[in-house]
């Protein structure tokens, strides 16, 4: 046999290998550790200890990563496994994550077919407590919880950032139950006349932008250089809804004095009006159409054969009522027109004539992207303006006189 | 059991041409023993059986090339499980690897094994690039028949392959970060003039990123780019040895030749009859010297044996603490702001950027100059460098000589231009691609609620 060449290494090689070795025993206890150190088996811990301090050692509670998944929506969520105590009686008055669910929701919407998240938000997927209850970067849906309401200082009920996505479903309810900020607002849409301008569920006008799917904008694509605090959608439209030319300028809509309670009732129903890829079973039972009420139809038949016909068929009376002629506007939202010929006088320092060919301000974008009239239409509507100025008038003056009267 | 004793067993019965055990022994009792520790150990038909001292040091090599292969094989190691629990659909890419970063046991550490692997191995290639050139261990000594310029070319080819490799699995995850690094990425690569935009419908299977790319990027990464890198990676190490080992391992060979006019006597061999030569890593001196070599086995093998170990050992432990990115879901309709190509080709982006300038209603793209004139330029001076370079054989396997003064310097400029580009577009660059300093805040990124 050859004689071994002699080596100089394994006095320092070897030792090198050694801690080497080490290196890897605590590379492997690195990562055993860190895939148990998961915060849901700490509460399942003490889910365990808490059911075995109420009804003894008999209960069994299951372990180990526990999910609902339900595959018409596409959902795999993972909360039951630190929520445990969810469908178990007895912890109503307990703190989360070991409180008993409120038992009327659940009614109609068994967890088992819809799922936790679908109505509360957070990300399912996860089962560590920030990244599922959505607090983290890159997760566009956080729980739509108490907190996240508070940190918005909602005026209302704390809680109510969730009906955002009740309303997902129950978009076509005219009023759905226990959602009372989305009940409120779109009490708010009918009676402030946001169809004036507004196509929402695909009825209403072009004034401004179409507002059926406003909800699915992306966040990045709105313009926030005149909003300030929160850079969120939400908040966008919160400030928007109180005053909407300070955030955008330019914009003709008016501003209308709501409340913050109604602002941020307004922002979470347009939010929430973003196509919903569920399957019809889980949508509610309304009709999926939005149609006006048989009053409002009725109302609006009237007052097409009355005298002023002409400005319910042209539209005018989305805004404008015009209250010589029996024709009153379910939005209130510019001046009666009874009287516009004195009164766009003062304010314009223009004829009616005038005004109408070449209007401004707000007249201008209406009558250029809404109400498009013919000049032979202008003089119709001129010519209709100063008979209902004249009965105006008449009406005035009958009204003076009675009041002379002693 | 007793099949498994008789495995290592080494006096177990045997027929005359039948060796007794199919397990080389450590330590060999009999020349017989030693011969089918040769015959059949693979690390001694890897390495050879003698190892030059001096190629084994430390500061020699770095052993970058080793700790390259090894990052290799913990890809392919953490590669297989993740085969198994990601689904390549454009649907499910994503839920798969929330389910592999949430509920999959150690799945996020394999994630992160993978991702960090895979970024280390781009930086170690280039590092081991970095050394042979300064080194210029891509230059043949004396030995006959080396063809290290040759190896030095199947290097570059392997560097971007890495490249690819890692480009093609960025996209994997299918989440914005991954859906618009590609789209910036083959962007660059539609800036080729005439070919650009066919280029750039092969690359990604149509005109969109959509199923298509997924699927291809998918193939390319998981089958047709490893096998092609590992056979590469075979006929490099092939070509190392029949070039003699490292260059280093050369050197004082020509120390030699130098101060003794005469060639050395060499061993001859003949194989089968049918081969026969000088083995240029054997030569009488490396015998007649035992002083400057050692046994391949175990001095090398131990080495090999450390490096391999502590990369995957770092490399876990660095995988337990650093999370792997995983942004909203791919949407081809929201671009983030800014949208970056994968790191390594950030440098391009801000050559691409650097480069398009506005002069007035003219505006001259940088994509051509950034995206294809420079790298193009770059790496076709890197594959014909060994002949380009003209400086003796001397020098070989010498760090920084003088006789190589202005190339290494011009090497080092070119390397630190690109590092410090890499780090402007990777740190410095904000929204709107504007140039932020770091102690600058970036605009807060905007939520839906």
């Amino acid at each position: 046999m050859e004689q071994r060449t002699r080596s100089p290494y394994p006095r320092l090689d070897r030792p090198t290998l050694a801690f080497v070795g080490a290196l890897l025993i605590l590379s492997c206890v690195l990562f055993f550790a860190s895939d148990r150190a998961h915060d849901w088996r700490y509460y399942q811990d003490e889910f365990r200890r808490e059911v075995g301090e109420k009804f003894g050692a008999d209960e069994t509670v299951p372990g180990g990563i526990q999910q609902i998944w339900v595959p018409g929506l596409r959902r795999a969520d993972r909360c039951v496994t630190c929520h445990q105590a969810t469908s178990w009686k007895g912890f109503e008055r307990a703190d989360e994550p070991f409180r008993t669910h409120p038992v009327e929701p659940l009614k109609l919407h068994p967890v088992e077919k819809f799922g936790c998240t679908s109505c509360h938000g957070g990300q399912g997927w996860a089962v560590d407590v920030a990244d599922a209850h959505g607090e983290i970067a890159h997760w566009e849906e956080p729980l739509l919880s108490r907190w996240l309401g508070e940190s918005y200082s909602l005026a209302g009920n704390k809680g109510a950032l969730i009906q955002m996505n009740c309303n997902l479903c129950h978009r076509y309810d005219r009023e759905t139950k226990g959602a009372d900020a989305i009940n409120l607002a779109k009490r708010l849409v009918e009676e402030k006349g946001c169809r004036a301008c507004h196509t929402i569920n695909n009825r209403g006008g072009h004034i401004g932008p179409d507002l059926t799917r406003v909800g699915e904008k992306a966040p990045e694509q709105y313009d926030y250089t005149r909003l300030s605090g929160q850079r969120t959608a939400f908040a966008w439209h919160v400030a928007h809804f109180k005053d909407p030319r300070a955030l955008s300028a330019g914009s003709v809509m008016p501003n209308f004095n709501f409340s913050s309670e109604q602002a941020q009732a307004l922002s979470m129903l347009v939010l929430s009006w973003r196509p919903a890829d569920v399957p019809a079973e889980f949508l509610s039972g309304a009709p999926r159409t939005d149609t006006p009420t048989p009053e409002q139809a009725a109302d609006e038949e009237r007052m097409r054969s009355g005298p002023g016909g002409w400005f319910v068929q042209t539209g005018c009376f989305v805004c404008h009522s015009l209250s010589v002629f029996g024709v009153k506007s379910p939005a209130q939202i510019g001046p009666d027109l009874s009287n516009a010929v004195e009164d766009v006088q003062s304010r314009f320092g223009r004829t009616i004539d005038d005004f109408l060919r070449e209007p401004s301000g707000t007249m201008a974008v209406v009558l250029s992207r809404q109400i498009i009239l013919s000049p032979a239409q202008k003089e119709i509507a001129v010519t209709k303006l100063r008979e209902a100025f004249a009965e105006y008038q008449k009406q005035r003056d009958a009204a003076r006189a009675k009041s002379k009267r002693p | 059991m007793a099949s498994l004793a008789k495995l290592f067993r080494s006096d177990a019965p045997s027929a005359p041409g039948v060796r007794p055990t199919r397990l080389w022994s450590y330590r060999p009792k009999s020349d017989r023993e030693a011969g089918d520790a040769i015959t059949s150990n693979f690390l001694l038909h890897w390495f050879p059986a003698k190892v030059s001292k001096a190629s084994m040091a430390w500061s020699y090599s770095f052993w970058l090339g080793t700790a390259t292969a090894a990052l290799f094989l913990l890809t392919i190691l953490s590669g297989l499980p993740l085969l198994l629990l990601y689904v390549p659909s454009v649907e499910r890419a994503y839920q798969s690897v929330k389910d592999i970063e949430y509920v999959i046991t150690f799945g996020r550490w394999l994630r992160g094994v993978h991702r960090i692997a895979a970024h280390g191995m781009v930086i170690l290639v280039v590092l081991h690039l970095a050394r042979v050139f300064f080194t210029g261990a891509y230059k043949n000594g004396i030995g006959r028949n080396q063809h290290r310029e040759w190896n030095w070319v199947i290097g570059v080819v392997m560097l971007l392959l890495t490249l690819f490799l890692s480009f093609t699995g960025y996209l994997l995850p299918w989440d914005q970060l991954a859906f618009w690094a590609v789209t910036v990425g083959t962007n660059i690569a539609s800036s080729i003039p005439w070919i650009g935009p066919s280029v750039r419908e092969l690359l990604i299977g149509g005109r969109a990123i959509e199923q298509a790319t997924l699927l291809r990027f998918y193939v390319l990464h998981i089958v047709f780019l490893p096998a092609a890198l590992g056979v590469l990676f075979a006929y490099h190490m092939w070509r190392v040895r029949k070039d003699g080992g490292l260059a280093r391992a050369d050197r004082e060979e020509l120390a030699e030749v130098a101060r003794v006019a005469a060639p050395s006597a060499t061993k001859t061999y003949t194989l089968l009859g049918v081969a026969r030569g000088t083995a240029p890593a054997v030569t009488a001196r490396t015998l007649a010297a035992p002083d400057t070599t050692v046994n391949a086995v175990p001095d090398l093998a131990r080495r090999a044996m450390i490096v391999t170990l502590a990369t995957i050992a770092v490399i876990s432990i660095l995988a337990v603490f650093i999370r792997s990115p995983l942004e909203e879901p791919a949407n081809a309709l929201v671009t983030p702001n800014p949208a970056k190509a994968p790191w390594y080709f950030l440098w391009l982006q801000e050559v691409v950027t650097d480069t398009t300038v506005h002069l007035g209603p003219i505006t001259i793209n940088g994509a051509f100059i950034g995206g294809v004139l420079l790298p193009g330029a770059l790496i076709t001076l890197l594959t014909i460098w060994p002949w380009l370079d003209r400086s003796s054989r001397a020098v070989t396997g010498l760090w920084f000589p003088a006789a190589r003064r202005t190339q290494n310097l011009v090497f080092i400029l070119v390397l630190l231009a690109i590092v410090v580009l890499t780090f402007v577009g990777m740190e410095l660059r904000g929204p709107y691609w504007d140039f932020y300093w770091p102690w600058e805040a970036w605009p807060a990124v905007p939520t839906r609620i």
